[in-house]
């Protein structure tokens, strides 16, 4: 098992480098590369990068056919608003995934493919389970939830076609310092609308829980989709209270409003955060503690109470400075 | 410079009034966090439960046979306009301590919102299953009948996530009437078969031995006694 070889693609967003971090300390994984459009948010002292376009396919057939890796990590998926418009996000992610997966599947020592994904598959249609499990069907009702159910179509496919177990990962909406993420930017709005006549309860996931479930599936070359859910609910006027922001009751059409001045504002709200606010996003995640042996550590309200503990502004000072030289 | 330092602050804490007065109001209304993983609010239901005993003022029997922490599916008998699913949960809750979640959530706002807060499920047998596996106690309840002490049919669906889970399943006599407060919830023993069966007998067989099961509670339960017995008939719903 020692001296694996990991391709982690998406390595530039801030959840691919925290898993490439990770990676980098696991005793089995014996070099790293990663692939993405962004050059990675941290420091890493391993793993090799390579700034590569989405659609730059023939590069990245090269790079990934060149590492023959023996695990495909695929988190190259943009989510609509986070750092690109909904038509975008759609664009990159659907380039990036077959140019990788394409790729991996002509590496004569690939083991095991893990992908990203995300509770948005299984959808909020009318009378959708209220906690769907691993067995409920892909049933996306927004543009995320089709773009990630697409990318699990894709890898299985992939998997099922050269023979190799494909693990996906179905992430609760991902929350955590640095991570763009639309429902974090609405919910750290001064004034936040909600649903007065739904007010559905949703479960987030931290940065770091979702990352070490993926390098836990990395590592126990899982075949089966797994959720990764915190524990507990809160609802988006609880949400809202718990940051002491100023809840703005909305009943129907004036939604259409909301969300044009709250995009002005600088806090998109596409279609899947829209399905939040009004029909809830719960999904059961207790098959990941026995599928990958780690659950998500914190709660759904400490995540949320996390998300408004941040700081908006991180001055950067002279001392400040000085601290992290001395820890690095 | 210092009066434009006034005049800004003056405006921060006009713009920070509204955030301020939520803070002081908000926590007593709507607490930070109170929903649990199926939506279910305690809050809410503590919150209304003047309301509940206001209408109903429900004695429970039989909360014995209940199991302590394993997942069950309670099947209790309804009429038109009884709202047993109701008032049986939220008694059941009261005396187990454990949230008694019920079955019949429409899925449609602002009715299915409330009602989930108010611990309702889908009408769906994979959502039965997912909670029952997650060791909650779970009502549901039998077709509705004209008069209320007939036990009608019990959904086999239903019944086959309990036997797929591998839960008891207990019959629940209610008994209430629109003209009283009074109310009557009385949980029986679990309900067993003659045969193990493998197939898809097995749920419909149990779910026939659970009506029965129910009926012959009801038929001890008797009537109402309003002290005039020609009546008595009137009051029963």
């Amino acid at each position: 098992m020692r001296g694996q070889r990991l391709l982690v693609s998406g390595m530039g967003g801030e959840l691919g480098s925290l898993v490439a971090s990770l990676l980098e300390a696991e005793p089995w994984v014996g070099s790293l590369v990663g692939i993405d459009v962004d050059p990675p948010r941290r420091r890493l002292r391993k793993a090799e990068f390579h700034r590569i376009e989405p659609s730059d396919r023939e590069r990245i057939v090269d790079v990934v056919t060149a590492f023959d890796p023996h695990v495909l990590v695929h988190m190259a998926v943009w989510e609509p608003d986070a750092r690109a418009s909904t038509a975008h996000a759609r664009r990159f992610t659907a380039d990036a995934t077959s140019a990788l997966l394409g790729a991996a599947a002509e590496c004569p020592s690939l083991q095991g493919i893990v992908v990203r994904s995300g509770i948005e598959v299984y959808g909020r249609r009318r009378h959708s389970l209220t906690r769907p499990d691993e067995s409920a069907p892909v049933d996306p009702t927004s543009e995320f939830g089709r773009i990630l159910a697409a990318v699990e179509r894709t890898a299985a496919a992939v998997g099922t076609r050269i023979g190799v177990p494909v693990a996906a990962l179905r992430l609760a909406p991902v929350l955590g310092p640095h991570v763009p993420s639309p429902l974090g930017r609405l919910l750290r709005q001064p004034m936040v609308p909600f649903s007065v006549l739904a007010d559905p309860p949703f479960a987030v996931v931290r940065d770091t829980d979702a990352a070490h479930s993926i390098v836990a599936a990395a590592r126990a070359r899982l075949d089966q989709p797994v959720n990764v859910v915190a524990p507990g609910a809160v609802t988006a006027l609880q949400a809202i209270l718990r940051g002491r922001r100023v809840p703005i009751p909305l009943i129907g059409p004036e939604w259409a409003i909301a969300r044009r001045v709250s995009h002005v504002l600088g806090a998109p709200v596409p279609e899947h955060v829209m399905e939040v606010l009004h029909r809830g996003r719960l999904a059961d995640g207790t098959a990941a503690a026995e599928l990958l042996g780690v659950a998500p550590a914190a709660s759904t309200p400490e995540v949320i109470d996390r998300l408004f503990a941040w700081e908006s502004v991180v001055r950067v000072t002279k001392a400040a400075n000085q601290v992290q030289g001395a820890v690095a | 410079m210092t009066s434009m330092s006034n005049v800004q602050r003056a405006g921060a804490q006009i713009l920070d009034l509204p955030r301020r007065a939520m803070s002081a109001v908000a926590p007593a209304v709507v607490p930070a966090q109170s929903v649990d993983d199926w939506g279910r609010d305690p809050h809410l239901v503590h919150l209304l439960s003047p309301l509940f005993t206001a209408r109903w003022a429900v004695s429970v029997g039989g909360v014995e046979h209940l199991p302590a922490h394993a997942g069950a599916l309670l099947v209790t008998n309804s009429r038109r306009l009884s709202f047993s699913p109701l008032y049986v949960s939220w008694a059941l809750s009261r005396a187990t301590g454990r949230a008694v979640r019920f079955v019949g959530r429409p899925d449609l706002a602002p009715i299915g919102p409330a009602l989930r807060r108010l611990g309702a499920l889908l009408h769906d047998p994979i959502e039965v299953r997912g909670a029952l596996r997650q060791g909650e106690l779970v009502l549901m309840a039998a077709q509705s009948a004209t008069h209320p002490r007939h036990a009608g049919t019990v959904d086999h669906e239903l019944i086959g996530a309990a036997v797929a889970e591998g839960v008891q399943v207990h019959p629940v006599a209610s008994m209430s009437t629109p003209f009283t407060r009074s109310a009557r919830a009385e949980v029986g023993a679990v309900v067993r078969t003659r045969r193990a069966r493998r197939g898809p007998l097995a749920e419909i067989e149990l779910a026939e031995a659970t009506q029965r099961q129910l009926q012959t509670m009801l038929d001890e339960l008797g009537g109402l006694h309003t002290g005039m017995a020609p009546i008595d008939f009137l009051g029963e719903g």
